[in-house]
């Protein structure tokens, strides 16, 4: 258990833990065939906004391998901490075990530290996750594209980046999609930006949730990979906010009448 | 020197001696069960009594803060590397302790060569189906599990009557606020009982009442809540919380 004086670090790192104990994730995606065709199963859209409480994230729930649908139940937007969510298009096996490491990376240091990490820390840990999957994600076998969303409790702010595959950051100031559907949404997003009949960082929740929908069916009717909406078979998207509350999620029922109301064009 | 049994026997309990002398000053952390969930909490000079160890458990420590700090991280450690291996649901007190720190502690005892720790540890869960667990442990790696709460104390005769006590009262039909404060006053009374035992008579800093508690050092306190609407449901107590128990004293 005695470590030397010359051992000692301040801690709190569990990349440094997760070291200690034999895992290695770069090791894995070392083993990937750089130059594989990629049939790997990819999630298809999510997008993320400001509005007046916080930032709204939405995604659809799809799973696709080229044109096969592997999946429609999927739950690509995950919770990091208490105040942050990753949304997730691109290659789930890796999306997940990154959310994992985040999850657990981020409550590991406020527990050690006893304070929460900083915002700057948390992005820059994202950051180092992503390029760590750098070779991998160039071969286009395990590309990620995320959206990580979260409220500084220190300053009051909500706050959007956006990530590119080799690990840079990029604040959103207004709204962020990304995978398959991602093109269309940004359109229909620019437009409610700035003709809608408030910026969207001005809209209430409700409203919110509802554009979230709207766009949502855009990319399903649009998109190649998506095609036909799941609203018969009563799969709804994942809705999720992130306020001074922390993350909350839409629950099924109010997922079911916010379907309804994005449906009558209210 | 140690190949005889009974010169290392003399030596364990020599080590008893030590570590319970270097223990005493150590002030009282309590853990009562509420009536939704559980209160943990104590008075030091100086903060680093309670602390979070994973969702639903925390920590409460007596002794030498860089003892009481490296056992913390013991914890942690496993706690999270379970957690991240496995599930959050895996990671139990039952197993941190059992399977964990206590092999290590009792080992770390009885090697006469090294420096013993010097604490006593309080853990805490709040498990999956809202019952609370209460865990003590010693120096040595012994522990022992309550039902209705228990408390750790440096000096063993403020402990044993503490957990007498809160053996007495129903806390888990209190409120937060009923809790901590028949806890407080617990708290108090073995201060008390603490002051009789000094049989030296020799001054000390330590508060005689709870209001010089109140105004000299620092009251730290947590809640695991069944209620919290985050999966870790550890939650220090509020300022307001804190405020209500200090004007219920005087």
């Amino acid at each position: 258990m005695m470590g030397n004086i010359e051992d000692t670090k301040a801690g709190g790192d569990f990349f440094d833990l997760l070291d200690r104990s034999g895992y290695d994730l770069q090791d894995f995606l070392d083993k990937l065939p750089v130059n594989g065709k990629s049939t790997v199963p990819q999630g298809t859209t999510v997008l993320a906004f400001h509005y007046e409480d916080g930032v709204i994230v939405a995604g659809d729930r799809r799973i696709m391998a080229g044109s096969n649908m592997m999946f429609e139940r999927c739950e690509k937007i995950i919770p990091i901490d208490h105040y942050s969510l990753m949304a997730v298009a691109g290659v789930p096996a890796i999306a997940f075990e990154i959310s994992r490491i985040l999850s657990q990376y981020f409550e590991y240091y406020r527990r050690t530290q006893v304070r929460p990490m900083s915002l700057e820390g948390k992005i820059r840990t994202f950051s180092k996750l992503l390029k760590e999957n750098l070779t991998a994600s160039t071969s286009g076998l395990t590309r990620v594209s995320p959206i990580f969303s979260t409220y500084d409790v220190e300053t009051g702010k909500p706050s959007i980046y956006y990530y590119d595959m080799l690990g840079a950051e990029f604040q959103v100031l207004s709204f962020t999609a990304t995978g398959a559907g991602a093109g269309h949404i940004r359109d229909v997003l620019e437009r409610e930006n700035q003709w809608g009949p408030k910026p969207l960082a001005q809209r209430c929740e409700k409203d919110a949730a509802i554009i979230a929908m709207k766009l949502l069916h855009v990319a399903a009717q649009l998109d190649n990979e998506e095609k036909k909406s799941l609203a018969d078979v009563q799969i709804y998207p994942i809705l999720a906010s992130v306020t001074e509350n922390g993350y909350k999620f839409w629950s099924e029922d109010q997922l079911t009448r916010l379907e309804a109301m994005s449906r009558e064009g209210n | 020197m140690f190949e005889e049994p009974y010169r290392w026997m003399e030596a364990v309990s020599t080590r008893h001696n030590y570590v319970q002398e270097k223990l005493k000053m150590g002030q009282p952390v309590l853990a009562v069960p509420y009536n939704e969930g559980l209160l943990i909490f104590g008075f030091a000079p100086q903060p680093g009594k309670i602390y979070e160890i994973y969702d639903r458990i925390a920590l409460g420590g007596v002794g030498h803060p860089a003892d009481v700090e490296r056992l913390r991280m013991n914890l942690l450690d496993m706690a999270h590397l379970e957690g991240f291996n496995r599930s959050a649901e895996d990671v139990t007190s039952t197993r941190l302790l059992q399977f964990g720190i206590a092999p290590a502690l009792k080992q770390n005892f009885e090697e006469i060569q090294r420096a013993p720790y010097i604490v006593r540890l309080l853990l805490v869960e709040l498990n999956a189906q809202g019952k609370p667990n209460f865990f003590r442990m010693n120096y040595d790696g012994h522990w022992e599990t309550f039902k209705n709460g228990t408390a750790i104390a440096g000096d063993e005769k403020v402990m044993d009557w503490l957990q007498r006590e809160i053996q007495k009262q129903p806390f888990a039909t209190y409120s937060l606020d009923q809790a901590l404060q028949e806890a407080s006053k617990l708290w108090n009374e073995s201060r008390k009982l603490d002051s009789d035992n000094d049989e030296d008579g020799k001054e000390n800093d330590v508060p005689e009442t709870i209001q010089e508690a109140f105004d000299q050092w620092y009251l730290e306190g947590a809640v695991l809540a069944e209620k919290s609407l985050s999966k870790a449901i550890y939650r220090p107590l509020s300022e307001d919380e804190i405020n209500r128990l200090k004007s219920s004293t005087i």
